[in-house]
């Protein structure tokens, strides 16, 4: 039983795809029009999203087998709780790319602006089509799509450190794609399927098995790099740091994500075939995610620069995630997968705010920016509501899954790192606490500070937007668990074994 | 009963926030913006206070934040008792910061947090479980934070970073017991008499228990976590170390009464064994604070010791677990309250008018500034516990709850911490109005303007007013003794 929402599945991913392709052609007399075509797209693709999450709240998780092919020997999209992910994050770019209209203006010229919309269109048609594909060789498809595309949002700043920050985050993204693309022919060899439930069914019937376990070593391996966790995420500050920042909220905010949806699908793959014992792995990613926590708050207490302090928080958050799913209790899972999604806003609302002052002020840096909440409130506030939502105050976003993560914790019998995880917040509070005292309790130092203006509305909208949202969905955080709920729980039966 | 009420006087609040963030007002609009939200924000709470005391408990789900949780305001007689203090002593901490605090770039923005923070205080008496209370006690923490801050000066700056440390850490010790408490009850709401099964293991219970005490120790300044303290509140504005005295340290130790007795319930208390290591930190708590107090010579910082004294009878209170000694601490809250804040209005109004922040430079005050000295006086002596005044009321009856369940060394304490309080206060009236005039510069020594006298003579009259008329309706004792019946059982 589908309704008429199922068959607009495919169109969610052809879109975007076919928007970036477009865009250079529409904007070939006026490259600023690219900015509006870009935004209009996304905001068919959201209606669309939108439609496609309220069939699946009204009859469940659903499939769509391309060209009329049956699922296993065709390619099939399936939309289930997981998937519903792409509505948030469509949202969110439909709010970043207004942002970007008149932030674009001093980083780089008017003709490169329809190669950087088609890059950002193509980024979230490959965000969508990972998180809607049912079959592995197209998931490893998108996730190039949405790496390559990546790194030249990167690079497209166009300065010299750009360029280099995009190689470095190149070479180790290629090695983490390479690993994806051994696991995914690995599981191909072995059960000679693609599409995940068959493989998963196949899985089960060939039981565990040296080759089974090193396709999920790769395959975990390559998403913890994808999602920056703590060993591997040397590539990750100076990338996002470097990047334009309407591009660092997109790559801080959800690009790193794919890692981490990237492992839940693994996983319903692999617990569906109940040939995993996963022990030993839970309690690595319980470290790992406990050290990410606190080497990425140590990390931005030592920065001067904004945004390099902001993408180490990233490498924080990404750590919470992490310890989440490796605590492998209910609430510790349901906790991280919120989490996927409003760190997503948290810090796309930094990155913003801070791309705004950045932008006004052509500083970047705490001693330079002192006092600047004078002259930008508004910015400010959003700046102070995103650093307190990120740092997991009540009642903000950050506070909801602080909450049911620790919970977890304790549920999972593992109360230290509940303590931990608590305690670790306060440590990020430190950067954050320098921050808003030299915005607003320091005198400015430089002119250019003290005189500057508030941001354009196209800018300042979407800023407060999301400020107000971290607040909105600190008080209303139960409506993201209606969806996450489900699909957890579904899962869990396997997960602690 | 449902009721919209507790939401209301919440809320009120926040038009001030609004009028003097967003708002192109002048400055006399912004002012009747501040004022008239402020005034009805205590006309509900007195409305409420009549409710509560009809038998009455107004409730009001605001939102239902995760599926087994709700933002919750339940007003029972302690709530209500506190919330009425906290609009009361915040109107008259607001009208006196118009005079106090200078007009500029800042001004705005200390009325936004005062008020904000006033809100939030607010939602800490009023909050009808322990989230909501977190909720609240977090969100003025840290708006506090701005007002500490506020003059900007180096020192300020250092206060304020150690606050916010202090407090965070709290806060988080805060939040790590209720998540303990949540997963051991899987429910957070308050409940008269405790909601904790006794059967529960022994070790979470203890663990979360301390982490409760020590949280809100932190903010009720219990000796050794107090060290925040004596250094925000010199560094502070004087209308809001009125504020932070008066009710804001009083939400620590009103958060460790609603853990102990309406989390946990007095019989799980005792059989926890945690009562008696809590008489002793509480005890420690009143006398080191009182002999810190004497030794200091800056009159604010003498005054942020003398609460660090005065809010751990709460604390001593609590730990005895008696009902006549816990209607004697929420007594005292009260009436601490309007003490603390006339002996720091009357600071301030030394510091306004001529610049005075040593106790020894206050000589020939009485007779230049004979209002204030008056105001101070009278605070004082309140404070002392000389009758009829307020201050006698709440430790007469702390007292006799105290002989109610045998605890001498408990009297003994607050008897003492009574004599240390007339030495660390007496020798300040004693300069103000006996020791010989020194020179002193300038035009010192004028009384304030208007706007800074009539808060600081209202907040000096309550004390004689509580002091007089304890025993009629309406009166806090009446609201304390119906807590206290609710919580131990018709005591």
């Amino acid at each position: 039983m589908t309704g008429p929402w199922a068959e607009a599945l495919p169109w969610a991913i052809v879109l975007p795809l076919v928007g970036a392709a477009l865009t250079p052609a529409v904007a070939v007399r006026h490259p600023r029009v690219s900015g509006f075509w870009a935004w209009g797209v996304l905001l068919v693709t959201a209606v669309l999203t939108a439609g496609l999450v309220s069939e699946l709240v009204a009859r469940g998780p659903f499939s769509y087998g391309l060209g009329g092919w049956a699922a296993s020997y065709g390619i099939e999209l399936r939309f289930d709780h997981f998937s519903a992910w792409v509505l948030p994050l469509v949202v969110l770019f439909v709010v970043i790319v207004p942002f970007s209209w008149r932030y674009l203006d001093h980083v780089m010229p008017d003709e490169r602006r329809p190669p950087f919309y088609a890059l950002l269109l193509l980024n979230a048609g490959g965000m969508i089509g990972f998180c809607v594909t049912g079959d592995l060789f197209n998931l490893f498809v998108f996730t190039e799509v949405v790496s390559l595309s990546s790194y030249a949002l990167v690079a497209v700043g166009g300065r010299g450190l750009a360029a280099f920050a995009a190689l470095k985050y190149l070479f180790i993204g290629a090695v983490s794609s390479l690993l994806m693309l051994f696991a995914t022919a690995q599981l191909f060899v072995l059960s000679g399927s693609l599409n995940m439930a068959d493989v998963s069914l196949r899985l089960g019937e060939i039981g565990g098995g040296t080759a089974v376990m090193v396709a999920f070593a790769a395959y975990a391996v390559s998403f913890m790099v994808k999602a920056a966790m703590f060993p591997v995420h040397v590539w990750l500050p100076d990338a996002h740091a470097i990047a334009p920042s309407p591009v660092s909220a997109v790559l801080s905010g959800m690009v790193v994500k794919v890692g981490i949806v990237g492992m839940l699908r693994i996983y319903q793959i692999y617990f569906g075939a109940e040939v995993l014992e996963l022990g030993a792995f839970n309690l690595a990613l319980v470290w790992l995610g406990a050290i990410s926590i606190v080497m990425g708050a140590f990390f931005a207490i030592f920065q001067d620069d904004i945004k390099l302090m902001l993408a180490y928080s990233t490498i924080s958050n990404i750590g919470y995630i992490v310890l989440g799913l490796g605590l492998a209790s209910p609430y510790a899972v349901i906790g991280a997968a919120v989490h996927v999604f409003n760190h997503a806003l948290i810090k796309a609302t930094l990155f913003l705010a801070a791309g705004s002052i950045i932008h006004q002020t052509g500083f970047r840096t705490l001693s330079d920016l002192r006092g600047v909440a004078r002259t930008m409130p508004q910015t400010s506030a959003a700046m102070a509501i995103g650093a307190v939502s990120i740092v997991g105050l009540p009642p903000t976003a950050g506070f909801v899954c602080k909450w049911y993560i620790a919970l977890g914790a304790f549920e999972a019998n593992q109360a230290p790192f509940g303590f931990a995880l608590v305690f670790g917040a306060l440590f990020i509070f430190i950067y954050y606490i320098r921050m808003l005292n030299a915005f607003y309790f320091q005198p400015p130092v430089h002119a250019s500070v003290a005189q500057a203006s508030e941001t354009p509305w196209s800018m300042r909208g979407p800023v407060v937007l999301l400020a107000s949202l971290c607040l909105i969905l600190g008080v209303l955080g139960g409506i993201p668990l209606t969806f996450v709920e489900p699909a957890v729980l579904d899962l869990l039966p396997f997960w602690g074994q | 009963m449902s009721s919209w009420w507790p939401g209301v006087a919440v809320a009120l609040p926040l038009v001030g926030v609004a009028a003097v963030s967003f708002g192109r007002l002048t400055e006399r609009w912004r002012i009747a913006a501040l004022v008239v939200p402020a005034v009805a924000a205590l006309a509900v709470a007195l409305l409420i206070v009549g409710d509560v005391l009809a038998g009455r408990t107004p409730e009001l789900f605001v939102l239902r934040m995760t599926p087994t949780l709700w933002l919750v305001l339940r007003v029972d007689a302690p709530g209500a008792l506190y919330g009425a203090t906290v609009a009361a002593l915040g109107l008259l901490a607001l009208v006196y910061s118009f005079g106090y605090v200078q007009r500029g770039p800042r001004w705005s923005r200390y009325f936004a947090f005062l008020m904000a923070s006033f809100t939030c205080t607010m939602g800490v008496a009023y909050a009808g479980n322990l989230l909501t209370f977190l909720i609240f006690y977090e969100a003025f923490s840290v708006l506090t934070y701005a007002l500490v801050v506020h003059e900007q000066t180096p020192e300020a700056i250092r206060a304020g970073a150690k606050y916010i440390a202090y407090i965070l850490v709290g806060g988080s010790l805060v939040l790590a017991g209720i998540l303990l408490t949540y997963f051991l009850a899987g429910d957070l709401t308050f409940v008269a008499g405790g909601f904790l099964a006794a059967d529960a293991a022994r070790g979470q219970l203890l663990a979360a228990f301390w982490c409760f005490v020590v949280g809100f120790g932190v903010k009720a300044a219990l000796v050794p976590l107090h060290g925040w303290v004596p250094d925000a509140h010199p560094a502070a504005p004087a209308p809001f170390s009125a504020v932070l005295s008066g009710v804001m340290v009083a939400a620590g130790a009103f958060g460790i009464m609603r853990v102990a007795l309406d989390v946990y319930g007095a019989p799980l208390v005792r059989a926890l064994g945690v009562a008696p290591w809590l008489t002793v930190i509480a005890s420690v708590t009143v006398l080191l604070g009182a002999l810190l107090a004497i030794g200091q010579d800056d009159l604010k910082r003498r005054l942020a010791y003398s609460t660090i004294s005065q809010m751990g009878y709460l604390t001593l209170a609590v730990s005895l677990l008696g009902s006549g000694v816990m209607a004697g601490a929420l007594v005292h809250l009260v009436h601490h309250a309007f003490l603390k804040g006339t002996l720091f209005f009357c600071a301030g109004l030394w510091i306004h008018s001529s610049g005075v922040r040593r106790v020894r430079d206050l000589r020939g005050m009485g007779a230049r500034m004979p209002l204030t000295a008056a105001a101070f006086t009278l605070a004082a002596l309140g404070m002392i516990g000389v009758p009829p005044l307020s201050g006698f009321v709440s430790k007469w009856w702390l007292g006799v709850g105290m002989l109610q369940v045998d605890a001498a060394i408990g009297l003994a304490v607050l008897l003492a911490g009574a004599l240390l309080a007339a030495a660390y206060l007496l020798p300040v009236v004693y300069a103000a109005y006996f020791a010989p005039a020194g020179p002193i510069a300038g035009h010192a020594g004028r009384e304030a303007p208007a706007t800074m006298l009539a808060p600081t003579l209202v907040a000096a009259a309550l004390t004689i007013v509580f002091g007089l008329g304890s025993h009629y309706g309406g009166f806090p004792l009446q609201l304390a003794q119906a807590a206290v019946a609710a919580w131990f059982g018709g005591g």
